[in-house]
């Protein structure tokens, strides 16, 4: 730290990056201006803004993540992953609970950051439409905000209060609900451990606070209790090395036993919340091992005598039944030659001393002895009060994998199967957790598992304050043109003349000569001479980055999002999984990690010419591109290291990495740019539609949809077209000439539910949910006109859209502009966008006097909750539940939503999945068939 | 009915072809352990002297019609580390050869058959129990061309403990607070009942009679770890040395206690005092003290107590699962320690909350070798000793001690003694 501390202008970074994020989302702000002031007076007046109004943060609002003013680099610069320290961070509203154990402190703290309230004009009009109550559910909101889980080492205790002192989390915040009014003097953290009564003065003396002791028991099992009901994948199995997560019914929890290890270990039967017992423990635990082991190897830490036993051998020291048995199993009894007759049985040995032995075996020995005793006590602790679940926590186990293989194996082996060690990711937080549980007003009681999201930001301080990530170092000098192929590789569209058209020529050819704008580079202001495409590595192959932890699992910031909601239209929301690729299996894991990487670059020159690629954009590519390429690179040494991941989950990491380096929205320009040029269009397309019959329109808009499908800048095959400049051109063929039967080929189903056959019409659908994917051709040539074809049949449209930026997905914010764009040249559209609220010209009267006067159903747009290219419909904006609650038809597009999640997603109403396929493998493996392929699946409601 | 009778009924079959056994060896991970019969007079039983035990026994057996002899069960144990003078030790007192000795009597019994062979030239069989019966099995056939008849080192143990508990009066006793006391167990409600063994490791197992039991838990952490650990932790040259230190130890300086964690006070809400131990070893983890700044006497009782505390509470635990009353501990790590039997019967009261009471064998250590001596009963001791129970005051029955109860630096002196009584010839 010292040496650097003095200059933090050689990291390159300096208050130019606040600028630049001020920059950026003062531009978002001129986009929705007028909404936004408009909404401030209303508010103003009518003072009747809700409750709630000022917790809608979205699942993904983790922007802007990290103040890099004055950061330091900690430690050897030339480290891969030195730490940094961001000193400035702050967190708007906090508040603090801390464990203090004998040899960790763990801090919980909650904060709320500033809130970024989209609540505009569309927003509250929907609201008013769908009839959303603002959080009147209950009698104080839950209050949006982050959960922080960070440790020090109790003999560093200055540093823990240090960091408490810096990011002032003893004040909880002026406006902090929970602060008693007392922001200075009086102050109350509530603590538990040992330490809360050992270090009462030391925090008095230094922060001015008293510790509230809350009892460590309770804190224990009021933690545990939340985690286990609130994260969905808490809970895992650990057997020779493979981590298996398990979903636990909230509702079956109880009773369970819970077996804290730390220095010692407690044994807790556990019959509810508030309701439990400590039923046994034994004094051989953490500080056994960590003990004995100091007295017998020279090692200086726990996690370095930890790391050893990952080398060692125990059969030097340990006297198996082999070594009693001549070799021989002992099979009568059941125990093999192997088995373990008595731990350190073999440094009886005469010729020896202490220092024949290798540490390394010792440590190992060790280990085995105290996992394999705690799993053996606590298994017949269960099986004397017949509880089915045992959960391991605290933190001798410390994500080791060996120690989990042991107590899982004891635990197996003395139950003869029957029953199975389970282990918490969050292991260790559990009393500090509790301890925040504690506070009165948390408003975590009611909290359910699909109003949490966790993230895994960089910049999160996690151990010892300290932030473990990529060097934000100066990249200026290893900038280079690497990308100016791109430069070069324009259309080969033949371009026509600028002189004017013949007025018989298609919107097809039209849109054809917007293709060289389409797949020309991506444009930037002002154009700067440099990319910043230099200095970042392509991912870490695996095993460079191997720590010793490497097992151990991350643990994230949990999102406390009281807005999100199941979507109330899953036939069974219990057994639904949204991942249609399960990554557990190492191989596909490794194809998107190839994949993702190989897809890196492109999106880092996106993210950085869409901020004009000025120099701190560039630093902050390539700190993007480390940070990213360093959570693969840790995913390939732990596929479990986030928890229970499918692609859908992986694919917004990369979206909140990018949100976490201040990249609001990478694509900005190209989706622009692609909106403008197929708007251009959509008149003429929307004439030739009308021109046909009705059968033959059904199927040119459901084509339609299909083949601008292709405009997905998420696909790496795509990206390639682009970059080729031959994308139009296939878009162009495969609009013109798609060969049915499709891959997946429910058309005529679905026609026959639309037209009916014969004289037999059924009743239009009464509304739709329509999923929407890609900016450009893909949402206003494929489906906008699906949408207005749905509108003239009387069907009530709701397009679904991103919250946050996801890639060139087009959000529910870009919506309303586009939808008015497209309105100028179409009556149906206009008339259903007034009635949707979604003009904002006459949004000034229709929420005054219109009603009635339009006779068109709505057209209306809500957000999904979202910044992800897929969608875990567990968790959708409150919005969109309530938008879902009339609807019979729901219409899921593109890959991220109909492919990657949701493929065998069943739902109580119809549902039509529409997707192109743009990844050779998925074609292959999903469908038995090829790249380019079409999905249109229709179901019916069951 | 269990295969394990199948199999010592086999072993009868080889009593009839007259084999008789007169030293038995139980060779675990650490220790030997020899019993072995002598005659009142001498151990060297000659042939002019066979008929007067015949004589002196006054008891017709309607079964048998073999000869009784009078003598003491004498027991023996060595470090396994020196098996050698264990060796030595056979070869010496010419054990070995008592068993032809017996044979010839057998033999002259059943009106010569064959003639005996000169014993130098034939290969004899002991019966053995324990690991090192395989392992050792090599080196007995070399040296003294003995060879080991391997029995079933549980069978041993089990038959062993219920021999100990049928017919001795003052085998099993409680301890508790240095107060020594007998139990006396009726014989008819001896069952089920858990042995605990422990030895280099525990087996643990569920008697539920003669040839009866099953193993059901056990632990790796026993006297070989105690011993291990300690020889590793401290200059000590032998586990009786280790034991001597720890008794003179303070295990405070080295465990974390509960009143360490919670400044002093207890933690009552969970019945914890502050003098419970939270974290055995956990005040070892010191930054500036290293190995050498505690003393040995501390690290050895603080061992001890983590390693009786552990069996102790696994033990109760297995108990409990079972539905078994009494829990009976043997084997060497015990050694009549008074605070090994302590701590054991402290941790068994801690976790039964008093409810059980940990009960100990006066000839710990001894059960798998008496219960080989003993493999398939061709002695009838048991047999002969129960009626002898009510013909003769048990107390002469009991055994006289070569040793008090202060361990000894020697741990091969320790623990010799021996049992009068009388075995069938044949």
């Amino acid at each position: 730290m010292a040496g650097l501390s003095e200059k933090p202008q050689a990291l390159g970074i300096d208050q130019e990056s606040a600028e630049a994020n001020k920059n950026s989302s003062s531009n978002k702000k001129s986009v929705h201006n007028r909404l936004l002031e408009k909404d401030k007076e209303e508010g103003g007046q009518g003072g009747d803004m809700s409750p709630s109004a000022g917790s809608s943060i979205k699942r993904s609002g983790s922007r802007p993540q990290l103040d890099v003013s004055k950061a330091e680099i900690q430690g050897n610069v030339e480290e891969k992953y030195p730490t940094i320290l961001l000193p400035n961070q702050s967190d708007d509203l906090s508040h603090l609970a801390l464990d203090i154990g004998g040899s960790l402190i763990k801090l919980v703290y909650f904060s709320r950051h500033e809130d970024q309230s989209t609540d505009d004009k569309r927003k509250r009009s929907v609201k008013e439409r769908l009839g959303l109550s603002n959080g009147n559910r209950r009698s104080f909101p839950i209050l949006g905000g982050r959960l922080h889980f960070v440790k020090f080492e109790t003999r560093k205790i200055n540093e823990c209060l240090d960091f408490i002192n810096s990011k002032q989390l003893h004040r909880g915040g002026a406006e902090s609900p929970y602060a008693d009014g007392a922001t200075d003097g009086n102050a109350i953290i509530k603590a538990t451990g040992g330490g809360a009564y050992k270090y009462t003065d030391l925090f008095k003396e230094r922060l001015g606070v008293s510790l509230d002791k809350e009892d460590e028991m309770d804190c224990l099992v009021a933690g545990a209790n939340f985690l286990l009901k609130a994260i969905r994948h808490e809970a895992f199995t650990h057997m020779e090395g493979q981590k298996e997560f398990v979903q636990i019914d909230p509702n079956d929890l109880f009773p369970y036993l819970l077996v804290n290890i730390g220095s010692g270990v407690s044994m807790i039967k556990v019959d509810g919340d508030g309701k439990f017992e400590r039923v046994s423990g034994t004094n051989v635990g953490g500080g056994t091992y960590w003990g004995l082991g100091r007295l017998l190897t020279k090692c200086k830490s726990f996690d370095e005598l930890l790391e050893l036993s990952q080398k060692g051998d125990n059969r030097t020291i340990d006297m198996l039944v082999g070594d009693i048995y001549g070799g021989l199993d002992y099979s009568k009894i059941g125990l093999s030659a192997s088995t373990i007759a008595s731990s350190f049985g073999k440094t009886i040995s005469e010729k020896k001393e202490l220092e024949d032995y290798r540490p390394e075996d010792i440590s190992l020995s060790l280990l085995r002895m105290i996992s394999y005793n705690i799993g053996q006590i606590s298994y017949l602790n269960a099986l004397r009060f017949g509880l089915k679940r045992i959960f391991f926590g605290g933190f001798f186990i410390r994500g080791h994998a060996y120690t989990m293989d042991t107590i899982s194996f004891a635990v197996q082996f003395w139950s003869k199967g029957e029953a199975q060690a389970m282990f918490l990711r969050h292991e260790g937080f559990l009393g500090a957790l509790g301890a925040f549980m504690s506070y009165e007003k948390h408003g975590l009681d009611d909290l359910m598992v699909h109003q949490l999201v966790e993230r895994f930001p960089m910049g999160a301080p996690y151990t010892g304050g300290k932030i473990h990530g990529p060097p934000l170092g100066d990249l200026n000098e290893k900038a280079s043109d690497r990308n100016s192929k791109y430069l070069t590789s324009t259309s080969i569209i033949v371009t026509l003349s600028n002189s004017d058209f013949p007025t018989q020529i298609s919107w097809m050819e039209k849109f054809l000569r917007k293709g060289t704008e389409i797949t020309a580079p991506v444009p930037m202001t002002p154009a700067a001479g440099t990319t910043g495409l230099g200095g970042f590595d392509v991912p870490l192959s695996r095993g460079s980055s191997l720590r010793s932890d490497a097992s151990a699992l991350n643990v994230g910031v949990l999102h406390l999002v009281p807005t999100l909601d199941v979507f109330p239209l899953l036939e069974d929301p219990k057994t639904y999984e949204p991942n249609t690729i399960d990554l557990a299996d190492p191989s596909e894991l490794e194809y998107w990690f190839t994949i993702l990487s190989e897809h890196l670059p492109d999106l880092v020159d996106k993210a950085v010419a869409s901020e004009g690629r000025t120099d701190d954009a560039k630093r902050r590519g390539d700190a993007f591109a480390r940070a990213f390429s360093a959570h693969l690179a840790r995913l390939m040494e732990e596929p479990a290291a986030y928890g229970k991941l499918g692609l859908a989950n992986l694919l917004e990491m990369r979206e909140e990495c990018l949100r976490e380096f201040q990249f609001v929205d990478a694509y900005r320009s190209i989706k622009q740019r692609e909106n403008e040029a197929s708007l251009a269009v959509l008149p003429d397309l929307l004439m030739e539609i009308d021109s046909m019959d009705e059968e033959t329109r059904l199927l040119t808009l459901i084509e339609g949809v299909l083949a601008a499908n292709i405009f997905d800048w998420g696909s790496r095959a795509c990206v390639d077209l682009y970059h080729k400049g031959t994308i139009i051109e296939i878009y162009r063929m495969s609009r013109n000439k798609m060969q049915r039967p499709w891959r997946v080929d429910d058309f005529d189903l679905f026609k026959e539910r639309m037209l009916g056959t014969g004289d037999k019409k059924k009743p239009p659908h009464k509304r739709a949910l329509l999923f929407v994917d890609n900016s450009g051709a893909d949402i206003v040539l494929g489906m906008l006109p699906l949408a207005r074809e749905l509108l003239r049949r009387g069907t009530e449209v709701v397009l679904v859209a991103n919250s946050l930026p996801a890639l060139n997905d087009v959000t529910a914010m870009e919506l309303p502009d586009i939808v008015a764009e497209a309105a100028k040249h179409c009556d149906t559209l206009r008339r259903a966008a007034e009635a949707g609220g979604l003009l904002v010209d006459a949004m000034i009267n229709s929420s005054r006097s219109s009603k009635g006067k339009s006779s068109s159903v709505p057209l209306m747009v809500v957000e999904n909750g979202c910044g992800s290219p897929c969608i875990d419909l567990r968790q959708v904006s409150s919005e969109l539940a309530a938008a879902a609650k009339d609807a019979d038809l729901i219409i899921l597009e593109g890959m991220g939503r109909a492919l990657h999640t949701n493929l065998n997603a069943r739902f109580k109403c119809d549902a039509l999945k529409l997707a192109m396929v743009k990844n050779q493998r998925l074609a292959e493996k999903l469908l038995k068939g090829n790249i380019y392929d079409c999905i249109c699946k229709y179901e019916p409601a069951s | 009915m269990d295969p394990r009778r199948a199999e010592t009924g086999k072993n009868s079959d080889q009593i009839q072809s007259g084999h008789v056994y007169h030293l038995a060896l139980d060779i675990g991970g650490s220790l030997a352990k020899l019993v072995y019969f002598t005659k009142n007079d001498e151990h060297i039983v000659g042939s002019e002297k066979k008929k007067s035990p015949m004589k002196a026994s006054g008891i017709s057996n309607s079964s048998r019609n073999s000869p009784v002899l009078n003598g003491r069960l004498n027991f023996k144990k060595f470090e396994t580390s020196k098996i050698n003078d264990c060796l030595e030790f056979i070869n010496s007192m010419k054990l070995h050869l008592g068993a032809i000795s017996f044979q010839m009597i057998a033999m002259v019994m059943n009106a010569g058959c064959q003639q005996p062979e000169s014993p130098g030239s034939q290969t004899i069989t002991i019966k053995a129990t324990g690991g090192g019966a395989y392992k050792y099995a090599d080196l007995f056939k070399e040296k003294f061309r003995i060879s080991l008849d391997k029995e079933d080192e549980m069978d041993c143990l089990v038959a062993g403990a219920n021999f100990l508990l049928e017919t001795i009066h003052q085998e099993a006793f409680t301890y508790m607070g240095n107060q020594k006391q007998f139990v006396w167990i009726d014989k008819n409600d001896l069952y089920p009942y858990l042995l605990v063994n422990i030895g280099s490791g525990v087996g643990m197992i569920k008697v539920e009679g003669d040839g009866k039991f099953e193993r059901v838990s056990g632990t790796s952490i026993g006297g070989g770890t105690f011993w291990g650990l300690g020889k590793l932790l401290t200059k000590c040259k032998s586990f009786d040395e280790l034991l001597d230190l720890s008794y003179r130890g303070n295990n405070r300086a080295v465990d974390m206690l509960v009143g360490d964690i919670y400044g002093g006070m207890d933690y009552s809400k969970i019945g914890l005092s502050s003098t419970t131990i939270a974290s055995s070893f956990g005040r070892a983890i010191s930054e500036n003290k290293e190995r050498d700044d505690y003393k040995p006497e501390d690290i050895a009782r603080s061992l001890l107590r983590m390693i009786s505390n552990n069996i102790g509470q696994i033990s109760y635990l297995t108990a409990l699962r079972f539905g078994l009353k009494r829990i009976f501990f043997g084997g060497f790590f015990i050694r009549r320690h008074p605070f090994t039997m302590d701590t054991l019967s402290v941790a068994v009261n801690f976790w039964s909350k008093g409810e059980a009471k940990a009960m100990f064998l006066q000839h710990e250590g001894f059960l798998g070798a008496v219960g080989a001596f003993m493999s398939s009963d061709k002695h009838g001791l048991k047999e002969l000793l129960a009626n002898q129970k009510v013909e003769r005051p048990p107390s002469k029955l009991s055994f006289s001690l070569d040793q008090t109860q202060v361990p000894q630096q020697d741990g091969e002196l320790n623990g010799d003694e021996s049992i009068e009584c009388s075995v069938y010839g044949a």
